[in-house]
This record gives C-alpha cells, structure tokens and sequence, in this order.
C-alpha cells in the first residue's frame, strides 16, 4: 500500500499492546490504514479482534499504561506525537468520538443539552445561551423530538436509541472532520438501529467517517470501503462491493457465511487469545483452506484487485 | 408524593425514635451502681438506707420501673427532660451549655475534615497509583492506625508540653478570672483538640472520596468529557467530582450529626467542657436524667440527619426522586 497524501488520516504500523499480570495482550499489531476526506470506512470484525482499540488509539483515549507504537497521521501531523495540550484540541473538534455503550457514556448529573453545549463553549467559543442553541439544534439534526424539552431533560429520561443520537450530537457538535463512530447500534432494537443506520446515511456529509461495527450488513449500508480486522490484524481491506460482494479472505468468507439469510454457518473454532497469538497466519487454525504453509509464515497484506488487500498465502 | 412520602418518613422516624428511647431506658437502668449510694459512700464511706430511700423517692426512682418508663416517655414529649442529679437544674440547660463548648471544636475540625478528606480523596483517586497517590494513601492508613488516644497524647506531649506551643489542657487561661473570656485565648486552646479530632476524622472521608473516585474515573462518560478535548483538570472538576460526591452526602451529614455527640476522649484528654466530657462524668457517676438527656439528642440528631441526606440526595442527583419505591 503506498501513503497517499490525499489521505484525512492514516494509520502507519501501528501497535498497541496492553501489559497484564498474564504477559502483553497485542490489541493492535501492525495496523495500516487510511481514511480519505468524505469517505465512510467500516471497520469490523468480531469482539476482541481489536477494533474498539484502533478507534480509541487515534484520539489517544487509551489507559495511560498502553504502549503505543507506530504513527498516526491526521492531515499530516502525527498525533502520537503531539503535547496532551494540542491533542485536546484535536479531540472534539477535528476528531469525534461516539464512544460505545452509549447508556452509561453520557453523564448522568448533567442534562444532555449543558453536555452538547460544553463541547461547543469549548472549541467554537460560543457564549452559554448560544451554546445551547446550538445544542438543541443538533438533537433536532439527529432526531431527537422535541429538542427545546430534551435539551434540559437528564440522560436517564433518554431511551437507548435517543442516548445513542444524542452522543452522536455531542460527537458532531464541533463539525470534526471525522467522525469514529464505535458500535453504535450495538444493543438496540431492530427498529431503532435501523434509524440510526438511516441517520448515519442522512447526516451532511462533510466529514469522514470510521464506523466500527461487527455487523457486516450495517457496515454494508453505509461504508463506501470496508477493512476486517481478526486478532488485532487488517486482513482484508478494500472497496465494499469488493470486500463484501466477492471476499478474498477465508475469515471474511466466513463472516458473510455465518450471515442467517447466507445459510448461519459459523466458523469453526474461536477467536485466538491476544497473548499467546497462533504462529504464521493468525486464521490458519480456524481456516478451512489452511495449507501447511500457513501455520509457518505470517503472510502480508497483498493486493488482489484495485485498492483491495487480502493477508492471506492464498495469493502469495 | 413528596408530602405523602415526608409523612411516611416522619412516621417511621418517630416510631425509631421510640425505640431507640426505649432501649437507652432500659440499657442505662441495666447498669451497675446508682448516683445516691455511689455520692454517700465516695463522702462517708457508708450510705444510709433512710437518706437513699428519701432521694430515690423525691426522684420517683422507688416506683415501679414499667411507671417510672410511662412518665419518662410522656415528659421527654412534652420537654421536660428532667433534673441532672449532678447540677440540680433542667437537663436540657446544661446540655445547651455544653453544646457551645463542644461545637467550638467540631464545627472547625468537622468542615476542615471533610473538606480535606474530599479535596486529598478525590485528588489521590483521580491519581491513582501516582507517587502522590502512594504517599497519600500510606499517610492515611497510618493515622488511621495509630490508637486515637495515643496520638491524641503524643500531640499534647509534643505540642504543648516539649514546644510549649499551646496551652496543656482547659478551655481559657487563669487571666479569664479578672479579664473575662478572651475568643483568642479560647482559640489558642482549641488547637490542638481541633488537630486530634480532625486527623481521626479526615481518614474516613479520605477513603470514602478515593474509593468513589476510583469508581468514577473509569466510567464511560469520563471518557467522553475526554472525548470532548476536555483537559484534565476540567474532566476531574465538571465531571469526574460532582458524580464522586454522591456518596458522600450521606457520610457528611452523618459527620454533622456527630458534631453534636461530641468527642469523649479527646475533650477528657484536653479537659475541655463540652458534651463529651459531661458524658464522661455523667457516665462516672450514674446522672441517669442527664445521660438520658445526652443520649435523647444524640438519637434525634442522627435521625435527622437520616432525614436530611434523604432530602439531599435529589438535589444532587437527578436520578434520586424522593417518594419513589426503589
């Protein structure tokens, strides 16, 4: 993959690994990555593949014990780099966040409205009354009914799918230039993450976003290019049509398999332990096309169609 | 709702309150010894029947204990507490007098406790595993096991006695005779039982900040103040304290309940004349009515203080609503 200049944000070799009292968990391991201006990238993957970690990494919201290696590129600037100080002023207003596990992201002693205005007061300098206008102008832009009342409601008057829009508000406050968004119909019902998914597609598109997601259809709907991440590796990334419509990996293959209108086959087997990772290709154990070759040599990212990338010995 | 639930409230409030009074009736009259003999015998070494017998009637202590219960429940109703044996004048005057004495203690150390314990606990949570936090905790779990009447005698032998910093015990200095009561003076008495009673209370509220702040910092909606490009010191301000505090109203107006009870030790050690030390003597020579009377406001206070934090908690936490079953 050559850096392309042209790129919002790219991800270089990028690493995380958290020390426990059992060894390291390597979260994230050698990650490449690019986001360009406008485009919606989705990331997925099972739970615990990592990409939870790779969101969080490039605001730099991880616990201060994690070792970080790599590079994290923002219009040029690498944000691991950067003094805490300029990094605020990064998070919020050229990057936001909605976190996941949107019921306890919000807090629960201030009203959603003092919440979205803080951002607002923040970075854009607004006055407190303007602040909150602009507040509730965002919960109207992301569906909240009637935003004026809401503004000055609590979270725990928000349902899960309002806590969800609401969060989304609070992340686009400032207009970033991209926007991560983490699970974000994680634990909703099928109605309400449909109009999330709606609201995702609806919402000005000025920015990029990065939505994270273990649900290949969502991704599907909304993601103009789509990476699959398994133990903490991209092993596939590429356009959607391509990645979903005629996958080259056997781990995305699966994925789209165990779909319940593709037939519900699972993979066999379970996701690795991030300590103690399988030698040679991370998926060989689960792999149905596993040659003997693939127990022995960690394969890398090779291209199988124009700007799609598959990690497998298969195309070596 | 709130009128019905406040109903309810002072209902099961009232029905503790008797209980409690109840108890206290019958705990003090379980003890050994009683004032009369105990007074005649320290004077003349022997009390006589007849003398005892003319006390135990004028104070109706010769009637049955059931009656003796019925007229106490019914007079602490109507305000009259009673007689102290010791000072022959209305319980509730002397203990006023006293409560002066011992909230000139513990309202400073109780403020300057909880506040400090909140502002290091909340500090040291926010930290946590930082060298600052290490120092804090360890400092902490010293005093906290340390004997509190040890260190409340190594500060007096140091302070007062090898520094001669402050007055060794007493509340004012003999000049009081011919000048009168000087604040100063009083204040400069009060140092050191205000240093004791405030490092045995400062622990507590300590550990309680920071094991609440613990909890706090790893919530979901710090990361998103976070998020936000909040700095640090704003996320622990806006958002991490105000959420770390709620547990504390309950600690704090329990702290405040206590302020009236007093601190025994400390005003026996200092030989200071609050409610402590009238306890303390009070207790010596069995001055049920005034042991009662001590005890009856130690009981109101507590449950007023339960009262209290009910009322506060939907102040401070949207969540609360007073009246709901939870």
């Amino acid at each position: 993959m050559t850096a392309m200049s042209d790129a919002l944000l790219e991800v270089r070799g990028l690493k995380v690994g958290f020390p426990t009292p059992e060894g390291l968990v390597r979260a994230s391991d050698t990650v490449d990555l690019e986001i360009y201006p406008r485009e919606t990238l989705g990331l997925i993957g099972e739970t615990g593949s990592g990409k939870t970690v790779l969101g969080m990494a490039i605001l730099r919201l991880l616990q201060p014990n994690t070792i970080i290696e790599g590079e994290i590129r923002y219009r040029g600037r690498d944000l691991l780099s950067l003094p805490e100080a300029e990094m605020q002023r990064v998070r919020g207003r050229e990057i936001g966040i909605v976190l996941q596990n949107s019921g306890t992201s919000l807090n629960p002693v201030y009203t959603v409205g003092t919440q979205i205005a803080e951002a607002v007061i923040l970075h854009q300098g607004l006055s407190g009354p303007d602040a909150r206008q602009r507040a509730v102008e965002l919960l109207d832009a992301v569906g909240i009914p009637d935003p004026v009342r809401m503004a000055g409601e609590y979270p725990h008057r928000f349902s899960g799918g309002m806590r969800e829009r609401a969060l989304i508000a609070t992340a686009l406050a400032c207009r970033p230039n991209l926007l991560i968004a983490d699970e974000p119909t994680k634990g909703l019902d099928a109605v309400t993450k449909r109009g999330i998914v709606d609201l995702f597609s609806e919402i000005d598109r000025d920015h990029s976003v990065l939505f994270i997601t273990h649900d290949i259809e969502t991704a599907g709907d909304l993601a103009t290019r789509v990476a699959v991440m398994y133990a903490g590796e991209i092993v596939e990334i590429g356009g959607a049509e391509e990645v979903l419509g005629d996958p080259a990996h056997p781990y995305t293959r699966g994925l789209l398999a165990s779909l319940p209108e593709r037939g519900m086959q699972p993979i066999p087997g379970s996701a690795p332990s991030l300590i103690t990772l399988p030698s040679g290709c991370r998926f060989s154990p689960r792999c149905g096309c596993a040659v003997e070759n693939c127990s022995r040599e960690h394969p890398g990212l090779v291209e199988v169609g124009s700007g799609h990338y598959a990690r497998c010995m298969l195309y070596d | 709702m709130n009128g019905i639930y406040l109903l309810k409230r002072l209902i099961t409030s009232f029905a503790a309150f008797c209980i409690a009074v109840t108890i206290m009736f019958a705990l003090l009259r379980l003890m050994p010894g009683d004032y009369i003999t105990m007074y005649l015998e320290a004077i003349y070494r022997y009390a006589p029947p007849d003398v005892v017998e003319a006390f135990n009637h004028v104070y109706g202590l010769d009637r049955p204990i059931l009656e003796q219960y019925v007229i106490y429940l019914l007079d602490a109703f109507r305000g009259n507490w009673g007689y102290s044996f010791i000072y022959k004048v209305p319980v509730l005057t002397v203990i006023g007098e006293r409560l002066v004495w011992t909230l000139i203690l513990l309202l400073p150390a109780t403020i300057l406790a909880t506040l400090a314990g909140i502002g290091i606990g909340a500090y040291s949570g926010w930290r946590r595993g930082s060298k600052t936090d290490i120092a804090l905790l360890n400092s902490m779990i010293i005093i906290r096991a340390i004997p509190s009447y040890w260190l409340a005698l190594m500060i007096l032998i140091i302070f007062a006695y090898y520094l001669n910093l402050f007055p060794l015990g007493g509340y004012v200095d003999t000049g009081a005779l011919t000048t009168g009561i000087d604040p100063l003076d009083v204040a400069n008495h009060a140092v050191l039982p205000v240093l004791t009673l405030f490092l045995f209370s400062v622990t507590g509220t300590y550990y309680l900040m920071r094991s609440s702040m613990l909890m706090t910092a790893g919530e979901d909606y710090i990361t998103t103040a976070r998020a936000k490009g909040l700095d640090e010191l704003m996320i622990l301000r806006k958002h991490a304290l105000k959420n770390a505090m709620l547990p504390m109203v309950t600690l704090i107006t329990f702290e405040c309940a206590g302020m009236i009870t007093g601190s025994i030790f400390v005003e026996t050690i200092f030989s200071w004349p609050g409610l402590g030390m009238l306890t303390y003597k009070a207790l010596a020579v069995r001055d049920l009515p005034l042991l009662q009377g001590i005890l009856l406001i130690d009981t109101l206070f507590v449950i007023a203080a339960n009262i209290a934090a009910d009322l506060i908690y939907p102040l401070v936490d949207p969540r609360v609503q007073v009246g709901d079953d939870a």
